[in-house]
């Protein structure tokens, strides 16, 4: 039988905000341990939490980064377990009146995965395991969250990555966090099922967790949904439960322990008062958002028209679209920028990192002067190309490499001239061009090229060697 | 209805031991409370805005860092502590 797979995704994000949610200690990565700490959220009793304006702010901001509605009332309260990352016995999260609901991520097919929710939360501390001890850092206890809870509507590990790569990506746009799954800082748990093709019902889910990168839950996914497919084949049955993800073997394993049915005795928190939004207040936060990738991406094929490819490179990673904004700002053909950007510009940022970081020493202005010349027809697209590799190596302007000599193109006779020198100096190539090999011709234009170090026209050139040739 | 099970399973729920033959006293004594809440559950609600008991809304903090305690203020009123960490030590 074919199956098909069925997933969701519950991802932890954590917020870029400089205190943790309910107290004024910092949320600093790192630190030694238990120095980020205070009364609050160590959880000593008595006292009183209260929670970070800047938490509300950034879960609207991507709540509407994802389309979903905001609640114009919130609460707080209290998810009860006992596990020694827990001071209080219990985190503070949000249960049925969650900050943000119904709102979906659009995949470059057009797909929508839908987003159930989004709400706030606290994080838990560190524990390290040593000899069946227990040490706890509670550094990271209290750092703000979001959890964005998905519609089981993934049907593909290729849709399982966009689907990440695309929260990755507008969460880092709107600047909320830096979404850095090897720190920790973006955490992905995913429920997968499998049914037979053409069901409309779904499989026993399994949930795995512990996964550091977009590759692991890639590879995680496929593992388990061979393993639920072998077993549905050979007459066994899924059971639901919590599967940890084995960065070595590259298998899931069940987490003994956590299977006894959870009853987390959701309560309202006491200590936390009500969250009124104002639709003024949502209006301002909607304002403040920048424009997002999906968004520009459409903008520049429509406007600009790059091709859909480019126009993804492009809005990748916010530096890049920045630094092409700016650079196109004011001029005929922002394409060409795009050119220079994904060919020349790319060609020297050899990792994601490198293009994510986008550290190159020429300027969004300077590159803008250098088209600017192009397009006003003072310099030609070849030594355009030669100047820009200058000054990306140089961090200097245009002008610095180009004279105004350079810029005042070929006349008529010295074009002549050079064309009957490249001639003269290309017998063979002239020979093959007459015996019909047209390409034979642009051994003869990149010489002629040379001599008028780039500024002669290629399809003067071209015409004026045909008609010297004959 | 609490069942011996309920009062089973809150026990589990929280790390606490009840000896079988307390089992019975106990769950007439969560009856009992329990029976005690359900009359907020009668109380007339017509017309009240959900909201909390003080009628509070919106107390928020300015996202500025306050200084921390010392990793020693910290672990001061820990059971057990060990290179600055709490420690929860290896059940025996
Ligand atoms: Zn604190």
């Amino acid at each position: 039988m074919k199956y098909e797979l069925v997933a969701g995704f519950e991802t932890h994000i954590e917020l870029a905000t400089k205190t943790k949610i309910f107290c004024s200690c910092t949320t600093e990565f790192g630190g030694d341990p238990n120095t980020h700490c205070c009364p609050v959220c160590i959880g000593l009793p008595g006292t009183l939490p209260k929670l970070n304006r800047k938490v509300v702010d950034y879960a609207i901001m991507a709540g509407l980064a994802t389309n979903c509605e905001i609640a114009r009332v919130s609460k707080m309260d209290r998810k009860n377990y006992c596990y020694p990352d827990l001071p209080k016995a219990y985190q503070i999260s949000q249960f049925d009146k969650p900050l943000c609901e119904h709102g979906y991520v659009e995949l470059s097919t057009g797909k929508k995965i839908r987003l159930a929710r989004i709400h706030i939360e606290e994080d838990a501390g560190k524990l390290i395991h040593k000899k069946g001890d227990t040490y706890v850092d509670y550094n990271r206890g209290g750092v703000p969250l979001i959890e964005i809870v998905s519609e089981p509507d993934i049907r593909s590990i290729d849709e399982a990555k966009e689907y990440v790569e695309k929260l990755q990506q507008v969460m880092r746009y709107i600047g909320i966090s830096d979404c850095k799954m090897q720190e920790g800082s973006m955490r992905c748990d995913v429920n997968i099922s499998v049914r037979p093709v053409g069901s409309d019902t779904f499989g026993t889910r399994t949930e795995i967790k512990n996964m550091n990168s977009i590759t692991n839950i890639a590879k995680a996914m496929e593992y388990e949904f061979e393993r639920q497919c072998d077993l549905l084949e050979s007459g066994g049955k899924v059971i639901q439960e919590t599967l940890r993800y084995d960065d070595a073997t590259g298998e899931t394993s069940s987490m003994r322990g956590k299977e006894d049915a959870h009853d987390y005795r959701y309560f309202r928190d006491p200590d936390l008062v009500t969250i009124l939004l104002t639709d003024e207040e949502i209006e301002a936060v909607k304002n403040s958002l920048p424009e997002l990738p999906t968004e520009k991406a459409k903008r520049y094929v429509e406007e600009f028209a790059i091709t859909d490819k480019d126009a993804q490179n492009l809005t990748k990673y916010r530096r890049i679209s920045e630094y092409f904004d700016k650079a196109s700002e004011g001029l005929k053909n922002p394409k060409t920028v795009a050119n220079f950007m994904i060919g020349q510009i790319f060609s020297r940022l050899a990792t994601e990192a490198d293009k994510e970081i986008f550290d190159i020493k020429t300027t969004p202005e300077q590159l803008r002067e250098l088209v600017k010349l192009i397009e006003d027809g003072k310099i030609k697209n070849n030594l355009a190309k030669t100047t820009l590799d200058k000054m990306l190596e140089s961090g200097k302007g245009a002008m610095d490499f180009i004279s105004e000599d350079d810029m005042g193109g070929v006349d008529e006779g010295a074009l002549t001239e050079f064309c009957k020198a490249a001639i003269e100096a290309n017998p063979n190539a002239v020979a093959d061009y007459k015996g019909g090999k047209e390409k034979a011709l642009m051994a003869l234009l990149g010489n002629v090229m040379k001599q008028s170090r780039g500024k002669a026209d290629a399809a003067q050139v071209t015409a004026k060697l045909k008609e010297l040739i004959g | 209805m609490i069942t011996k099970e309920d009062i089973e399973n809150i026990a589990l729920l929280s790390k606490l031991f009840v000896p079988e033959e307390e089992l019975d006293a106990l769950r007439e004594d969560m009856q009992g409370i329990i029976d005690f809440a359900d009359t907020i559950n009668n109380a007339d609600i017509e017309g009240v805005e959900f909201d909390n008991i003080a009628g509070l809304s919106n107390q928020f903090r300015e996202d500025v860092v306050v200084e921390s305690l010392s990793v020693e203020e910290i672990l001061k009123n820990a059971p057990d502590q060990a290179q600055d960490h709490f420690l929860v030590r290896k059940r025996a």
